[in-house]
C-alpha cells in the first residue's frame, strides 16, 4: 500500500496545534489518503504543542468514519513526543467510547442528577 | 453617575463574588456613568473576569470610569487593562504581567503569538524542565481552545500575573458566553444546576459536542494541577469549583457571572513534573 506523508507542521502553518479547526483540515487529509487506499504517515515533527481540541478533530473523528481495524492498518504516528503520545491515547480511547456508546453520555448526566 | 467599590478583590470565592456582585447591581441600568473605584488590590490575572462583566455592562451605553491608587494602578496599568478605560500604558520593566488582552474566539494565531511573546520567549522565566514548560502552556491552551469551541461568547478575555518570588504563574481566561450549565442543558434537555455541570464537565470524556468526541481538554487540566500541585478554579454561571493541593471543593454563588472563568495556578519550581515521560528517556 503506498504511503503518503502528512505533514502537520505544514498544514497548521506552525508549531502550536491547538485549534479543533485546524486539526479539521488534518482530518481531511488522513481521510483522503485512507479512502484513497493508502497508508496516511502523520508527521509531528517540528510541532510543539499539542490540545485535546486539535487531536479531537484530526483523529477522534476517524473513528466515526473508518473501523479501528483499518485506522490502526493505515494511520502510521512519527516524530511524536511521549507526551503526546499520551494525550493521542487518551483522545483514541474517547473517540472510540463516544462512537460506540452514543448513550454513555446522556446517562452520565443522568448519574450526576442522581447523586 | 453611580459609584462602585471593589475592594481587596483576590482569586477566590469572595473576589469572584464582588465581581458577580457589580454586574448584578448595574445590569439593568442604561445610560449611566459607572464611577469604578478598584482599592486596596486587585489580583491582576482577575483583569480578564472584570472586562469580561464591564464589557456586559457597556453593552447598554453605560460608562465605566476607573479609579484605583498606587501598587494596584501601576499593574493594572502595566498589564494594559486600564488602557481599555482611558489611562496610558507604562512599561512593565520587570515583565512579570502578561498582558491583559480581549479576542474574538477564532483569532488562534493571535493567542498563539501573545503567549510566544508573553511566556515563551521572556528570559525572565524561570528556568522550568522542558516538559513542565510544555504541560503549562499546553493546559493554557486547553483552556483557550474550551473557550473556542463552548462559550459562543464574542470575546475571550486573558491575562496572567508571574510572581517571580513566591514561584508562581496565574493566569485566568474569562468568557461572557452561556456558560456551562446552559450549554449542557441544552444539549441533553436536561436541568442540571451550575455545580452539577461543572462537575460533569471536568469529567473525562464528557462533552456537549454531537458529533466529534471531546472533553478531555478539562480533565488534563485537572490532572496536571494534581500532578504540579497547583490550583484550579471555574466559575460557571452560579456554580464555583477550586481544587487545590489542600481541598477540592463546589459551592454557590447567589447570582450568576455572566459566562465562565477559568483560573489556574502553576507551580513554576515543581520538582515533581521533571519526571513526565520526554525527559526520563532522555534521562536513560
Amino acid at each position: 500500500m503506498e504511503e503518503v506523508v502528512i505533514n502537520i507542521y505544514n498544514i497548521v502553518g506552525n508549531s502550536l496545534c491547538i485549534a479543533s479547526d485546524d486539526g479539521e483540515k488534518v482530518y481531511e487529509q488522513i481521510k483522503k489518503a485512507l479512502n484513497s487506499d493508502k497508508i496516511a504517515k502523520v508527521s509531528f515533527l517540528n510541532v510543539e504543542m499539542l490540545t485535546s481540541a486539535f487531536l479531537n478533530s484530526a483523529i477522534g473523528q476517524l473513528y466515526r468514519d473508518f473501523s479501528e481495524e483499518q485506522i490502526e492498518k493505515q494511520v502510521k504516528f512519527a516524530d511524536l513526543d511521549p507526551d503526546d503520545l499520551a494525550t493521542l491515547d487518551r483522545v483514541k480511547r474517547t473517540a472510540k467510547s463516544f462512537y460506540e456508546d452514543p448513550d454513555r453520555l446522556r446517562k452520565s448526566i443522568e448519574d450526576i442528577m442522581d447523586d | 453617575m453611580k459609584k462602585h467599590d471593589l475592594i481587596g478583590v483576590s482569586s477566590n470565592f469572595s473576589g469572584y463574588s464582588q465581581i458577580i456582585d457589580l454586574y448584578h447591581r448595574f445590569k439593568n441600568w442604561e445610560y449611566g456613568e459607572i464611577d469604578l473605584s478598584i482599592q486596596e488590590w486587585f489580583d491582576a490575572n482577575l483583569c480578564s473576569a472584570l472586562g469580561s462583566v464591564l464589557d456586559e455592562l457597556s453593552e447598554d451605553f453605560k460608562i465605566i470610569r476607573i479609579s484605583a491608587e498606587g501598587r494596584t494602578r501601576e499593574i493594572l496599568q502595566k498589564n494594559s487593562f486600564l488602557s481599555h478605560y482611558g489611562y496610558p500604558s507604562i512599561e512593565d520593566r520587570y515583565h512579570t504581567t502578561l498582558q491583559y488582552i480581549k479576542l474574538k474566539p477564532p483569532e488562534t494565531r493571535f493567542f498563539s503569538n501573545y503567549i510566544i511573546t508573553n511566556l515563551l520567549k521572556r528570559p525572565e522565566m524561570p528556568t522550568m524542565s522542558r516538559a513542565l514548560t510544555k504541560k503549562i502552556y499546553e493546559s493554557i491552551f486547553e483552556i483557550f481552545a474550551n473557550a473556542q469551541i463552548h462559550s459562543e461568547s464574542d470575546f475571550i478575555y486573558v491575562c496572567g500575573q508571574f510572581y517571580p518570588q513566591k514561584h508562581k504563574l496565574i493566569f485566568t481566561i474569562a468568557d461572557n458566553g452561556i456558560g456551562f450549565k446552559n450549554k449542557i442543558n441544552r444539549r441533553f434537555k436536561s436541568n442540571l444546576t451550575a455545580v452539577q455541570a461543572i462537575r460533569w464537565a471536568i469529567q473525562d470524556g464528557h462533552s456537549t459536542k454531537t458529533d466529534i468526541p471531546g472533553g478531555i481538554g478539562l480533565a488534563i487540566l485537572k490532572d496536571f494541577i494534581t500532578l504540579n500541585k497547583g490550583m484550579l478554579q471555574i466559575v460557571s454561571n452560579e456554580g464555583f469549583y477550586q481544587k487545590d493541593e489542600q481541598s477540592e471543593f463546589f459551592s454557590y454563588f447567589p447570582d450568576p457571572f455572566p459566562g465562565t472563568v477559568v483560573t489556574v495556578e502553576f507551580r513554576t519550581d515543581d520538582p515533581r513534573s521533571y519526571s513526565l515521560a520526554s525527559e526520563k528517556n532522555e534521562r536513560g
